[in-house]
């Protein structure tokens, strides 16, 4: 018997960074705030920023709990490094 | 008919359903064999074109076709005159209100819940009535079914994968009522949503399971304990607000409806009713606060709201309308609260369901 296959096949991995980071020292890091705990991603932006010299650009969510805007995505992307996914 | 899935030829029965376990294209469950003939006759009965696509499905963003759906229909058991019911609900999961990427990543326990409304109900055999939540009844079973296997293997919404949900509830398996529309004192839900009378349709909502209620008296009784149950703190609603659906079972409705209520005054009462102090809900941590800001600065938390004042009374929900009401189950004393995600998402969608041209 003809059995037809229930899923797409798997298509390419997320691509590896272009070029890692030596040194967040002096970087613009893109910080996505999920805007879920908000203290704790405080807390890391100034540890980033006071105690390892990183310019820290804090871009916030509408909503933890559904995908950035494309605008969002975009502004994101001009940074040396990104930071995502802090939820709780 | 001109097919693209993949496919495989095997002889062995038992090979086969072993097969889908192996690479992981089923839910814990055997499935019916995605045969071609069984996926070339589901197709046929809705005459649409095999490759047309209802979009990519969260969060892996698979394409639905109608051919990877109708493969995933079959396996979940249904016969070609469920396709239809089966299409409408994933037109209406996959509606952005409903916001079905993080309904399938969520930490929190809500599965969508399929409401099927309209003759095709009754045609097709749905339950409506006794256990309407439970085992039984195939299309019941087969429609809510396929809809989860098409999550699985379109969305790859998947446990311990993209699936974060920190419980989830036996409706990850199928999750699909009917609404009792003969008796039921009021109009079906899909005509309180805006479609004409005597049409079929599907209403999604995600939800957690359902909380039985005992719930037997008079009106004001009977409201008495609904309110109290809806406004348990554990619930996201009580924090975030968002939606949430209150089934009756036909006794109850008729009882309100012999003394005069019609379903948007329930719907008002509970509004007004299932409350609690904003002291009360503070109680719960900050954690909890941190909720209630996200919703704010996003707009869907109502300013009118003091929460400085711990005396405020925060209802369930923003508005009334947010409270869903549907009359299902058998005529007992029983009726059930079935809480949404809050503020995030699972809002409900209704979409009418096409029937092929004859």
């Amino acid at each position: 018997m003809e059995i037809l296959v229930p899923v797409w096949p798997a298509v390419a991995s997320a691509r590896a960074a272009t070029q890692r980071l030596r040194d967040v020292r002096g970087a613009r890091i893109a910080l996505v705030d999920d805007n879920l705990d908000i203290p704790f991603t405080t807390h890391l932006a100034s540890l980033l920023s006071e105690r390892h010299g990183a310019k820290i650009e804090r871009l916030v969510k509408p909503s933890g709990t559904a995908p950035s805007p494309r605008e969002l995505i975009d502004g994101a992307a001009t940074a040396h490094a990104a930071i995502v996914g802090i939820g709780l | 008919m001109k097919l693209v899935s993949e496919s495989l030829s095997l002889d062995d029965y038992d090979e086969a359903v072993e097969l889908f376990f192996e690479r992981g294209w089923t839910d814990g469950l055997p499935v019916v064999l995605p045969t071609r003939r069984r996926v070339e006759a589901m197709i046929a009965h809705v005459g649409r074109d095999p490759q047309e696509s209802l979009g990519p499905v969260p969060p892996r963003g698979g394409e639905a076709t109608i051919e990877k759906l109708a493969i995933n229909a079959v396996m979940g058991g249904c016969r070609p005159e469920h396709f239809p019911v089966v299409l409408a609900a994933m037109e209406a999961m996959m509606d952005p209100a409903h916001n079905l990427n993080g309904v399938s990543q969520t930490t929190h326990m809500c599965v969508s819940l399929i409401i099927v409304n309209g003759p095709i109900a009754r045609e097709l055999g749905f339950n409506s009535r006794d256990g309407v939540f439970g085992n039984g009844y195939r299309s019941n079973a087969a429609v809510g079914r396929a809809a989860r296997l098409a999550l699985w293997n379109l969305g790859g919404a998947v446990p311990w994968d993209t699936d974060k949900s920190t419980l989830s509830h036996p409706g990850e398996y199928a999750f699909c009522i009917a609404e009792e529309e003969e008796d039921n004192p009021w109009p079906p839900l899909h005509v309180d949503r805006g479609c004409p009378p005597g049409s079929d349709a599907v209403t999604v909502f995600a939800c957690e399971g359902p909380h039985s209620i005992f719930c037997y008296g008079t009106p004001e009784e009977m409201l008495h304990v609904l309110a109290d149950s809806m406004c348990a703190l554990g619930n996201n609603n009580m924090h975030v607000m968002g939606q949430t659906l209150v089934t009756l079972n036909p006794l109850n409705a008729e009882e309100f409806a012999k003394r005069g209520w019609s379903k948007g005054d329930v719907r008002h009462y509970l509004w007004e009713h299932a409350r609690r102090s904003l002291s009360d809900v503070r109680a719960c941590g900050v954690v909890h606060e941190q909720f209630r800001k996200m919703e704010r600065d996003a707009g869907r938390y109502p300013l009118r709201y003091d929460l400085d004042n711990p005396t405020t009374r925060l209802p369930v929900t923003p508005t009334p309308e947010d409270i869903h009401i549907v009359v299902a189950g058998g005529r007992s004393y029983f009726g059930a609260v079935l809480p949404g995600w809050g503020g995030f998402g699972g809002f409900a969608v209704t979409r009418p369901i096409i029937r092929p041209a004859r």
